[in-house]
């Protein structure tokens, strides 16, 4: 404790003795998103924006910057290991990852690894808590998150480096260039992380006396990125996203004796979107081909593995009109049609097609109301019709009133339906219905956001044993998850001194309705802080997590949970303001050294460093 | 995990207290924490495996005993199987590839067997040498006969003086179950094979197998005869008699009612065996097989484990993997004595007396 607090004492101490100059205010010039659809029908929900300067600050793979800045919580096995979500008490495969606008969660096993995307390939981070399946489709249950490259439409030529360097031998290289005009746009970015991640775990030895350490665990994220624009007039653009990763990732060992395997996945994503503009109409035409596969080598001594692909094509028409000037339509169709092969699963086809409508009425600018309902058709499946309404009333300067009420699914995967031994053909999609509360208030520098959520989740998919001790999945458990979200955000200037402070807490029941126990692997609380303090060229942040203990097991067996653990970390660094901006920064890792897991038997490292180097020119 | 550490101490003090009334040491003297009662295996889901322990008077109950007297050394995942040798109990943890060797009395971990094995099922001992079944690699679902996965099994040599890994004998075939008669080895697996595979120890020669049909799992060997349970899915049940001494086969030929047979085990020369959660019995010499159960446990969903000694039925319910499962001790006429519950998928229990 008193470490802790000489520690503080001393980076506060620290950044005071210091002076500097803090970054510019963002320019503000004509910025395209990729994905205005996110800001359009979003006004009744809470969404929590991480910019590239907050993106820059932490660990590269996405699982830390979610897992330090969100209300989401996160099971990995081991560090850089499989990582998986959970977000508001649900699964899983129940938190979408939306590319640009395109729904990117596997379609082999429904989820994303958050450890094979690296956070510096976008421009900004968004996540959307609550229901979304009428906009991203499958998966939209607990909330969404947004990978999005905005392009630009100004003069600039602009590159930004990050340079890594960090316990563990591991390594950072990532590196983005923007060059635009008025009329065109491209931005190119490649990144690479790897670590050979051979960390020692705290206070545990073998039967033999020999200090334990995490074997196995070496991993290698590549991504390459081309984003191009192109504004043929005030009424045309065009826009094409390209992205190609590929992780190369052992698995960690829980014991020394088990078998060394390997895991390889990659990705490959190609997106051509036009945008057209004529006054009360506009169109906005996405063609998208995803690609994704991965190779599992029992044995990485070997070279034999079982693999898996799927390729997805895309095709999404989204045409809005202006009704009135207060009332704005979309109407949108998809289809997507996945062929998946591999070892598991054989080789099958899947098409989907749905129509949408969205409604936004803004009735002044205080009450802005938004409804939309979807419709799935396919052979593979009864698909639910889904809704969404909602509705936000600022009552005043200070207060905000958001209510949402919506219906979401999750269709079940190609290893659901198809897995050798198994499958099931005769699935439902999981549904739910959401209900949310928000209250948005806002004071001079602060901003605090409330959510009150209910989500009743029917058909969840789960995987049974079944007579002759094969697996099966089955549309089995009824599931009640609910709670409360609180984000603030702090902001303030003090002469040269900047301050800014930003904090979530989320409480979470989710409750198998059956046994009314807790779903497994659900923190009943999670509170993230983090404090940042700059002046001139020198800037600090403190970066705090608090995850509540989890029950590993489904009957809630007290003796069988995950204890709750603390981490923080500290970071500082200084702009030798060569070329436009050079800063060399500082970063230590747990720095209270905390001994934690967020699986069983699977140790996270201890206090550890990074060091950086940021260029700007 | 303190309760049971209490009723650890509490029953080393009623030890101590019968056996100061003891007057002279007999046979029975309890020899460490786990001596006079049997194990129940729990092989673990996604976390380890885990051994329970109950003394024979099914009084005193340790839930992990591998904990208990090792602290946080971890078994292993898929705790597969026991077997024993001398003062030392071997556990196979199929999933991590490891042999746990610990005194069988104490529970105390002496080494671990961690070389040479490759998914590690079954294993028997003879003249201070252990033969394990390895599954080696898994063949795809649907593979052929030939795949690599169905011919890459073997028998691991270990020895038992050094605990070693020594020498191994590929089978050319998949190898699950194993018993040991006369210097050799027999070997059932039920999924790709329909043989009963033999292996002569001495000159480590896999010799010609002998056909016996598909799904043949457990056996046990009385008087020259090894009894092979087998119960295809969609077909009869049967009870294969290999004569061991001419390899001739004959057999039981179990009615359409019981089909889907699981388990066979030989108690006082009688063969029980199991039909999903009901157990019947023969006696050795019948032909045919009994259509009526000793008992049905209804509460067990899928039969994991299954034994008959001391005059007990012991029977375990896989569970669903995810939380702790149970067992149930039966009397041979089949009232309930006990019903434990025990660690995550028991698939075993081992008598140690």
């Amino acid at each position: 404790m008193t470490l802790r607090k000489l520690l503080f004492a001393f980076f506060v101490l620290m950044c005071q003795l210091i002076s500097a100059q803090n970054d510019s205010i963002n320019k503000l010039k004509e910025v395209i998103v990729s994905d205005s659809n996110l800001k359009k029908y979003s006004n009744s929900q809470s969404v929590l924006k991480l910019n590239d300067s907050i993106i820059n600050k932490n660990e590269a793979l996405l699982t830390d910057l979610l897992n330090f800045n969100s209300t989401l919580y996160f099971k990995e096995y081991g560090r850089g290991m499989l990582s998986t979500v959970s977000f508001r008490g649900t699964t899983s495969s129940q938190t979408a990852v939306i590319w640009n606008g395109i729904n990117i969660n596997s379609q082999m096993n429904g989820s994303t690894d958050f450890n094979t995307i690296s956070g510096s390939d976008y421009n900004s981070i968004s996540v959307k808590a609550g229901g979304g399946s009428i906009l991203y489709g499958s998966g939209a249950i607990g909330g969404t998150v947004h990978l999005n490259n905005d392009l630009s439409f100004y003069k600039r030529f602009d590159t930004n480096l990050k340079l890594d360097y960090g316990s563990f031998n591991t390594i950072g290289i990532n590196y983005k260039t923007n060059i635009a005009s008025e009329k065109w746009s491209t931005q190119i970015g490649f990144s690479k992380n790897s670590s050979t991640n051979d960390y020692k775990y705290l206070d545990k030895y073998t039967w033999q006396g020999e200090q334990r350490w995490n074997q196995n665990g070496q991993y290698d994220v590549i991504t390459i990125s081309a984003n191009l624009g192109y504004m043929l007039n005030d009424k045309n653009m065009f826009k094409l996203y390209s992205q190609t990763s590929n992780t190369d990732r052992n698995t960690s060992l829980v014991t020394e004796s088990e078998m060394k395997s390997k895991y390889v996945n990659g990705f490959n994503r190609n997106l051509l979107e036009y945008d057209g503009n004529f006054g009360r109409f506009t169109t906005n035409l996405k063609t998208a081909y995803i690609f994704e596969n991965y190779q599992y080598f029992a044995d990485n001594s070997t070279n034999d593995y079982t693999y898996g692909k799927t390729e997805s094509l895309i095709a999404k028409a989204d045409l809005g009109y202006t009704l009135f000037k207060s009332t704005q339509v979309n109407g949108i169709l998809d289809y997507n049609r996945t062929n998946g092969y591999g070892t598991g699963f054989g080789d099958h086809v899947r098409e989907i097609s749905s129509a949408s409508l969205l409604v936004k009425q803004d009735f002044s600018a205080h009450w802005k109301n938004e409804f939309g309902i979807r419709k799935e058709f396919t052979n593979n499946y009864e698909s639910p019709v889904l809704f969404s309404l909602g509705s936000s009333y600022q009552f005043s300067k200070l207060y905000n009133l958001k209510l949402n009420l919506s219906r979401n699914f999750r269709i079940p995967t190609f290893n659901d339906l198809y897995w050798e031994p198994g499958g099931n053909p005769d699935l439902k999609p999981e549904s739910s219905y959401q209900a949310e509360i928000g209250n948005v208030f806002t004071f001079k520098n602060i901003s605090l956001t409330q959510t009150f959520y209910y989500i009743k989740i029917k058909d969840l998919l789960q995987w049974m044993p079944g007579k002759n001790g094969i697996w099966t999945p089955q549309n089995q458990d009824k599931v009640n998850s609910y709670g409360a979200e609180t984000l603030l955000s702090w902001k303030k200037q003090y002469g040269k001194n900047n301050f800014g402070a930003n904090a979530s807490y989320a409480h979470t029941i989710s409750e198998d309705v059956a046994t009314g126990n807790q779903l497994f692997y659900v923190p009943y609380d999670k509170i993230t802080t983090s404090v940042s303090y700059s002046r001139n060229r020198i800037s600090a942040y403190y970066q705090f997590l608090y995850n509540g203990f989890v029950y590993t097991r489904a009957d809630n067996n007290p003796d069988e949970i995950i204890n709750d653990y603390t981490v923080s970390n500290l970071g500082i660094d200084y702009d030798f303001k060569f070329l436009n901006s050079f800063k060399l920064g500082l970063q230590v890792l747990n720095i209270f050294n905390e001994n934690y897991e967020s699986l069983e038997s699977r140790p996270m490292p201890g206090r550890n460093f990074n060091m950086y180097l940021t260029l700007k020119f | 995990m303190k309760i049971s550490k209490l009723l650890l101490i509490a029953f080393g003090i009623s030890l101590f207290v019968s056996c100061s009334n003891d007057d002279d040491n007999n046979d029975n003297t309890p020899k460490g924490d786990y001596d006079n009662g049997f194990f129940i295996l729990n092989e673990g889901s996604s976390d380890q495996g885990t051994v329970s322990f109950v003394s024979d008077d099914l009084s005193v109950f340790t839930k992990d005993a591998y904990t208990a007297a090792n602290g946080s050394d971890l078994l292993g995942k898929f705790a597969q199987n026991i077997f024993f040798d001398g003062d030392n109990a071997y556990i196979i943890a199929g999933g991590s590839n490891v042999i746990n060797v610990v005194n069988r009395y104490t529970f105390k971990l002496i080494a671990k067997i961690d070389t040479g094995l490759v998914n590690p099922r079954y294993g028997v001992t003879k003249d201070g040498k252990a033969y394990v079944t390895n599954a080696n690699t898994y063949a795809d679902w649907g593979a052929s006969a030939d795949a690599i996965g169905n011919t890459d099994d073997y028998v691991a040599v270990i020895d038992l003086a050094t605990n070693k890994f020594e020498s191994k004998i590929n089978v050319n075939a998949t190898a699950n179950r194993i018993v040991e008669k006369n210097g050799k080895l027999y070997i059932t697996e039920p999924y790709n094979s329909d043989k009963l595979l033999v292996v002569n120890i001495a000159s480590k020669a896999v010799e010609t197998p002998i056909t016996i049909g598909s799904n043949a799992d457990t056996m046990e060997e009385k008087e020259g005869t090894l009894y092979v349970l087998r119960g295809p899915y969609g077909d009869r049940s049967e009870i294969v008699k290999v004569k061991l001494s001419d390899k001739t086969t004959s057999k039981i030929t179990f009615p359409e009612a019981l089909d889907g047979a699981g388990y066979l085990d030989i108690y006082n020369d009688k063969i029980y065996y199991t039909v999903y959660n009901s157990v019947y019995s023969i006696s050795l010499s019948a032909t045919e097989a009994s259509t009526t159960p000793i008992v049905t446990a209804s509460s067990v969903a899928n039969l994991y484990g299954f034994a008959v000694n001391n005059d007990r039925i012991y029977l375990s319910d896989s569970g669903d993997y995810k939380a702790d499962s149970k067992a149930y001790i039966y009397n041979l006429s089949g009232a309930l004595q006990k019903e434990l519950t025990v660690g995550v998928g028991p698939n075993g229990f081992y008598f140690n007396d």
